[in-house]
């Protein structure tokens, strides 16, 4: 116990009976005003950002973005290359924009899937500060059951209302059983 | 809450008073008797310029109403839970597809003006000759009751079984209907192809496009889904469905809208591409003609406004959430659906004019002349039956929807 009490504490963690169970608790956490908290099961349960108060995501805003810059890469290359430094004569086709655009739409088009592919993924994992060698809840024993049937929510130590003994109370409040602190290994 | 309180709470306002659509129904009829009456004058007066804009009519409500029964079996077949309220209304959408074949008479009357391969004799043109097997006048009226038979038989049934649910509750109908999607989903495809080629394709014989199919089944899929955006926020605004149908089904109906509009555009764009590409006289005869004179500044607005004006309008999640611009997007989407068939059509009419753009009163009669005993007959429909299933077995799921 003593060497566990040297380490970082990193959280409260609970577990909840089913999915229900846990969507009712994250409203109740939501209300009690905590910011630094997450829930985890082993699939997504439909209305839970509601339910744990998160607002709008920006990666959407991000994506049109990249899928804007995607699309005028594209049509510049191609311009560039096949009008502008190179007229290519294709078919017989004339060389100017209006008149050979329909060539370069499946360009076009590719490339605004594979930059909105790209900032949605690598956006994705700059918000969640992925990648990470571990995190502090791979180490609980508890936790192991995330990923079959285990539904889990913690409140994390750095949640400036956070304090072991109101985290732990509201846990409990909310129906979560094996109540138990999380240490950062 | 009980099983027998929420059953209770929810089949409260199902029924669509047949009195509040009454007047609307009168003044339906009288259009209806107007506007037909309108048609026949312009039958008497230029039978082949009022045959085109009639067959333009046609296929708009047409595609609408294949749009519909494909959302039905859609259903059926993937065993949806969001749909099961507004899926009545695709229902009675569809189910209005036998009455319709009662306004393709005037144009099998009139089909030698219309469907000019049928003029031709054999021997006299070689492309049509090789098209013979499919292109022949016994053939073709077999098939028209070929389409008379499936598809109003398949929405009938389809309508009739939920309906009986409706009364028993019994989750067999529901098991039924997955049978006879899963036995003619592929029928019911194959069939829309060759509706497809026979009423609009063939108008230009020596033509063919093997995409021309999936781009009439993409139109009909999203304007029969704008249609029923319209149709339930028509009946909403009545204070019907109110508590069944909430912004969620919007969202979802908006996200199927957007989805189509791409759709569309993907279908439209690679069947343009192709026939520009390898640049096949026996193909780029459908584009020459429509991208040369006015016809080329209703392609363009074809372009721009069938795919990036609602593209861009309903790309944002706000716009999909809220009932008032979903039907702004669905009204404008249904009016490029006409600007689109106007150009599939009429571009195939070389009358005494020159081969532009020449609007006539014809157009916009022929409309109305069907329009108007659809929609009277739509509104029979819906004081017919409950306006949503009440007792499909996915009810309280689709009721429960989280996007």
């Amino acid at each position: 116990m003593s060497a566990q009490s040297k380490k970082k504490l990193y959280g409260v963690i609970a577990e909840y009976d089913n999915a229900a169970a846990l969507y009712h608790a994250a409203e109740k956490i939501r209300d009690a005003g905590y910011t630094r908290w997450d829930v985890h099961s082993p699939f997504p349960i439909h209305g839970m950002d509601e339910a744990m108060g998160l607002g709008r995501s920006p990666i959407g805003y991000i994506v049109f973005c990249g899928g804007t810059a995607g699309l005028l890469t594209a049509l510049g290359l191609q311009w560039f290359t096949a009008i502008f430094d190179y007229p290519l004569i294709v078919h017989g086709k004339p060389t100017n924009l209006i008149g050979t655009i329909p060539a370069f739409f499946p360009v076009m088009f590719e490339l605004t899937i594979l930059f909105s592919a790209f900032t949605a993924v690598f956006s994705l994992m700059l918000f969640t500060a992925l990648p990470r060698w571990n995190h502090p809840l791979l180490g609980h024993q508890q936790f192991k059951k995330f990923s079959d049937d285990g539904f889990f929510a913690v409140i994390e130590a750095r949640d400036p209302k956070f304090s072991l003994a109101e985290a732990e109370e509201i846990l409990a409040a909310v129906g979560g059983k094996n109540i138990s602190e999380v240490y950062d290994e | 809450m009980s099983q027998a309180t929420s059953q209770n709470q929810f089949t409260q306002g199902v029924k669509f008073e047949a009195r509040s659509g009454a007047l609307a129904v009168i003044a339906l009829v009288l259009m209806s008797l107007f506007s037909l009456g309108a048609a026949a004058l312009l039958f008497n007066s230029d039978p082949k310029r009022t045959a085109f804009s009639w067959l333009f009519a046609f296929s708009f409500y047409f595609t609408l109403g294949l749009g519909a029964l494909f959302w039905v079996l859609l259903h059926h077949a993937t065993n949806s839970g969001w749909s099961v309220v507004v899926r009545r209304q695709m229902e009675n959408i569809a189910s209005l597809l036998p009455f319709l074949f009662f306004f393709f008479i005037p144009l099998i009357l009139l089909r030698e003006k219309v469907f000019k391969w049928l003029t031709i004799p054999p021997g006299v043109d070689p492309i049509v000759d090789v098209k013979r097997a499919f292109l022949n006048e016994p053939f073709f009226l077999i098939r028209i009751g070929i389409y008379l038979v499936l598809f109003g038989g398949l929405s009938w049934t389809l309508r009739a079984f939920s309906i009986r649910q409706d009364k028993d509750g019994d989750p067999r109908w529901t098991i039924r209907s997955q049978g006879i999607t899963y036995a003619l989903l592929l029928p019911f495809a194959l069939t829309l192809t060759a509706a497809a080629i026979d009423y609009l394709m063939a108008l230009n014989p020596h033509w063919f496009s093997t995409m021309w199919g999936v781009y009439i089944f993409a139109g009909a899929a999203l304007n029969s889904m704008a249609l029923l955006i319209l149709i339930i926020t028509a009946l909403r605004s009545q204070g019907y469905l109110a508590e069944q149908i909430n912004v969620e089904h919007y969202h979802i109906m908006g996200k199927l809208l957007f989805a189509f509009t791409v759709f569309w555009a993907y279908i439209a764009f690679s069947q343009y591409f192709l026939i520009w590409y390898s640049n096949i006289p026996e193909e780029t005869v459908y584009f020459l003609r429509r991208n040369t004179s006015t016809w080329w500044y209703l392609s363009l607005f074809l372009v721009v406004g069938h795919f990036f004006v609602p593209f861009l309008f309903l790309i944002a999640r706000w716009a999909k959430r809220r009932p008032t611009m979903l039907c702004i997007a669905a009204i404008w989407t249904l009016f490029m659906h006409l600007v689109d068939l106007y150009l599939v059509v009429l571009p195939n009419y070389s009358g005494p004019r020159s081969p532009g753009v020449d609007f006539k009163l014809s157009d916009i009669v022929c409309l109305l002349a069907i329009g108007a005993p659809m929609s009277a007959l739509f509104i029979a429909r819906l004081s017919g039956c409950a306006l949503y299933p009440l007792r499909d077995p996915r009810l309280a799921e689709s009721l429960a929807l989280k996007n």
